[in-house]
């Protein structure tokens, strides 16, 4: 795998991850590749219930999120978690055949989409380009990534 | 100096535009003269005469601005400058020209044009020195590139100078959609949020996520308390945009300016002076042509209403033309008759002429579509590390805008497979003996009312008999009726859900999108889709659909007392067979027509279309007539009452609660008020072929 500058969050400090997915092969695949970014995973969540529970618990920087999963699909969990907490960042992954899903979760406040398979590099711009949106600092968007860990 | 008096004023005023706009013209005269001639004094001359006479007349109705303007234009076109910038000074000739006409539109308006100071410093920086200006970021000079118009209608742009007012800043911007984006919807969904989260939303196009799908420009235009730049990085979405193009909105003056900075920059970048970047060119040809510009945006829901109302004339028509019928048996003798007949006939002539014209109005050449393919396949060929060159044919083909749009998934689709699993890999291609570099062909063309797409490739090829173990490995068939299938059922296999050919998944391929989305997306156009192969020499798929979805020719017959049309364009033949001429071969009946055998439909046994179940009776010598129809390769004969004759039936598509079936495409209504069910062949077909005993079918 490609080396990738740690993305960091303005404090510095790494940045937390919820991985959402209800296959642990996908989940330990994606937590593979956020760990190469430098990130930390803050929790896991097979299904839409738990994601909710787990974002309480953890307050993530960023979430993860599979579109079809047992229990509660993403798009609910996402609607869920937006009206709780408007600033949550979310981004979505799954294949192309689910696009009227991921239409439908943006529309719910989802921040970005990833398809599977997922590749790293994508993963990273993506990830950075939603850790740089940062509401606080409006106007001026920095980008975080910081020297290579 | 002063104004004139206020008595002469306004026809000095009439007589200043006049003489102003034929000096606009001598100057784009000019400036396309020293594209050519760079160095051409006498035409540098001529160019140098009219700007200064421009600033004279200017000066003279107490336009200040552009008075001043001109004189700055005036200053920098001496040979020295033109020696050193080259063919350069034609662009800015001309870009100056469009701001000229701008400013001359303000005025002439009443208005006072914004931002004079502003805009004279830029000209100042921009004629003083080629490098003084060269901070211009590369994104914005590369992104001017994307074409864009940003055509915003009269109340959107009243919005956008409404918000400048304000003292809100104001962005137009060009957003290219990645073109390896898969989910076009989402994507432009995503581009959506980003916009609203960066300020107000002026004006969007496209403006719904069903006309994003195959739209590859993001137009905005957004009032914002963002910069440019921060602006710009914001758009920048990753996996989403490619490309942006930022520009202020709401005065015209700025966006020119910007063009002429932008020459001002890669003139800048050019190494050799006498060779401006093609890039300018392009820029300053988009600014000029968005000017001259004579075609019209309209809503597409206004050209489908009347679309509607000529199809209901057409239907008024007929209606007519019945009555006229039958004025005509009961006055036989009546003079009026004949006036009544020839005001038929010009009536009609001119229904036909509107028809046609209507038509038309949707009709946009494929080439439309082909443009993105180039850098899909470079694309798609690079990740599978193949060396692909794409070929482009029958490029203005036209057709139905709305038929181009639903083309766009299907196509974008079979050219990717072409290059990811026709084309083989450079080794395999050697050893057979055939160039290393592959080939995708495109082509399209006219064939009777339809319009037929093909995606070629001079690849593998596929290998018949590995398709028939794949279905039998998946399960699809039985290893016995695997064996029974023809080439060609063979061949439509791939277009089964879930059956893929591909021995790995490769990055491109193995997406959950398969050949069952090609011929779904085709059949909603009342369209099919064609496969051929050729083992080791390639692949060919046709698309094809109808020219347009609004009427089609059909025949019209009657199966058990009610009235159904066919699209003739399927229509092979039509033959007249005895009842006893019909066999019973595995619980299908069958006609031998000419040494071929036929199986036959019979509406009534199909589906619940219609309640009239006549029994098979007894074989009898009664004549029946079999009306032979061809959807893709299968043909089968329909067995009919009676005939009715030829008919352009104007399609109504018909709600789904009303009719649940999918065997029916759609609904007529002749001029007597009858109502006309149109079949859906190609269902009737994969109907009728799939339920194999009889029984099961009733």
């Amino acid at each position: 795998m490609p080396q990738f500058a740690a993305l960091q969050r303005k404090d510095n400090k790494s940045v937390r991850y919820l991985v959402v997915d209800d296959s642990v092969f996908a989940r330990k695949n994606l937590i593979k590749m956020i760990q190469t970014f430098g990130g930390e995973v803050a929790g896991e969540a097979g299904d839409g219930l738990t994601a909710i529970a787990e974002f309480n618990r953890t307050k993530p920087d960023i979430v993860l999120m599979d579109i079809t999963m047992p229990q509660m699909e993403g798009i609910e969990a996402v609607e869920r978690i937006v009206r709780q907490h408007s600033d949550a960042r979310i981004v979505m992954v799954s294949s192309v055949g689910y696009q009227e899903n991921i239409l439908a979760a943006l529309q719910k406040g989802a921040k970005h989409f990833v398809q599977k398979p997922v590749k790293a590099e994508v993963l990273y711009e993506i990830l950075r380009y939603v850790l740089s949106d940062d509401p606080a600092a409006a106007g001026a968007p920095t980008v975080l990534a910081g020297e290579h860990a | 100096m002063s104004r004139p008096p206020e008595d002469r004023g306004a026809e000095l005023r009439a007589l200043f535009f006049e003489s102003a706009y034929e000096l606009l013209q001598a100057l784009n005269e000019g400036g396309l003269q020293l594209e050519t001639h760079p160095g051409d004094e006498e035409v540098l001359r001529g160019v140098r005469r009219a700007v200064h006479t421009l600033k004279g007349d200017a000066a003279a109705c107490g336009f200040a601005q552009l008075s001043e303007l001109a004189h700055q234009l005036e200053e920098v076109l001496t040979p020295e400058v033109v020696q050193s910038r080259g063919a350069g000074i034609a662009e800015i000739v001309l870009s100056a020209a469009d701001i000229f006409g701008t400013m001359l539109f303000a005025y002439e308006r009443n208005s006072e044009p914004r931002s004079g100071i502003h805009l004279q410093k830029m000209i100042r920086d921009l004629l003083e020195g080629p490098s003084s200006k060269k901070d211009l970021t590369a994104h914005e000079a590369h992104g001017s590139q994307i074409a864009a118009t940003f055509a915003w209608t009269e109340y959107e742009q009243l919005m956008i100078s409404e918000a400048v007012h304000r003292g809100e800043s104001v962005y137009n911007l060009a957003l290219r959609v990645d073109p390896n984006s898969l989910m076009r919807a989402a994507a432009f969904q995503l581009i959506r949020n980003v916009l609203h989260g960066s300020g107000t939303v002026i004006a969007l196009r496209p403006e719904d996520n069903i006309a994003a799908a195959t739209v590859e420009v993001v137009e905005a235009a957004l009032a914002t308390k963002f910069t440019a730049e921060a602006l710009a990085q914001r758009c920048r979405i990753p996996a989403i945009v490619s490309d942006v193009r930022i520009e202020r909105a709401g005065i015209s003056e700025h966006e020119l300016l910007d063009d002429l900075l932008e020459v001002q920059a890669n003139l800048a970048h050019a190494e050799h002076p006498d060779d401006p970047a093609p890039a300018a060119g392009s820029a300053i040809g988009a600014a000029v042509t968005a000017i001259t510009e004579t075609s019209l945006r309209v809503d597409a829901a206004r050209i489908d209403a009347v679309m509607n109302l000529v199809g209901e004339l057409i239907i008024g028509r007929s209606m007519l033309n019945r009555t006229l019928a039958e004025f005509d048996k009961s006055h036989a003798r009546d003079p009026v008759r004949t006036k009544l007949a020839d005001a038929m006939a010009f009536q009609t002539r001119v229904l036909d002429e509107l028809h046609k014209c209507v038509l038309k109005i949707r009709m946009v050449p494929v080439e439309q579509l082909f443009r993105r393919f180039p850098r899909v396949v470079r694309d798609v060929a690079k990740q599978c590390g193949k060396d692909v060159a794409l070929q482009v044919t029958g490029q203005n083909t036209d057709l139905d805008k709305g038929i181009l749009d639903s083309l766009a998934e299907p196509l974008m689709h079979l050219v990717r497979n072409a290059v990811d699993h026709g084309i083989d890999p450079v080794d395999e291609r050697v050893a057979a003996g055939k160039p290393a570099r592959g080939t995708v062909f495109l082509n399209a063309f006219h064939q009777g009312a339809q319009v037929v797409i093909e995606v070629r490739d001079d690849g593998r090829g596929m290998d018949t008999n590995n398709l028939r173990a794949q279905a039998v490995e998946k399960a699809i068939l039985k290893q016995e009726e695997a064996t029974r299938l023809s080439e060609q059922e063979v061949l439509n296999l791939i277009f089964e859900p879930g059956f893929s050919t591909a021995t790995a998944v490769t990055e491109v391929s193995g997406r959950g999108v398969g050949m069952d989305v090609v011929r779904s997306a085709m059949g909603k156009l009342k369209g099919t889709v064609h496969v051929s192969t050729q083992l080791g020499k390639g692949t060919t798929i046709q698309l094809r659909a109808p020219l347009t979805l609004a009427s089609i020719q059909t025949l019209l017959f009657r199966v058990g007392g009610r009235l159904f049309a066919v699209p003739l364009s399927s229509v092979v033949e039509i033959t007249r067979i005895r009842e006893d001429e019909i066999h019973m071969v595995d619980q299908r009946e069958i006609l031998r027509l000419r040494d071929q055998l036929l199986t036959l439909v019979r509406l009534n046994r199909l589906d619940h279309i219609h309640a009239v179940a006549a029994p098979p009776a007894a074989p009898t010598k009664k004549t029946r007539f079999v009306i032979v129809i061809g959807a893709a390769e299968k043909r089968f004969g329909l067995l009919v009452d009676s005939l009715v004759g030829e008919e352009e039936l104007v399609i109504k598509a018909l709600p789904s609660d009303i009719v649940s079936s999918d065997l029916v495409s759609g609904a007529s209504i002749l001029g007597d008020g009858t109502v006309v069910l149109i079949l859906n062949v190609p269902a009737v077909v994969s109907r009728f072929s799939k339920a194999l005993p009889m029984e099961a079918i009733a």
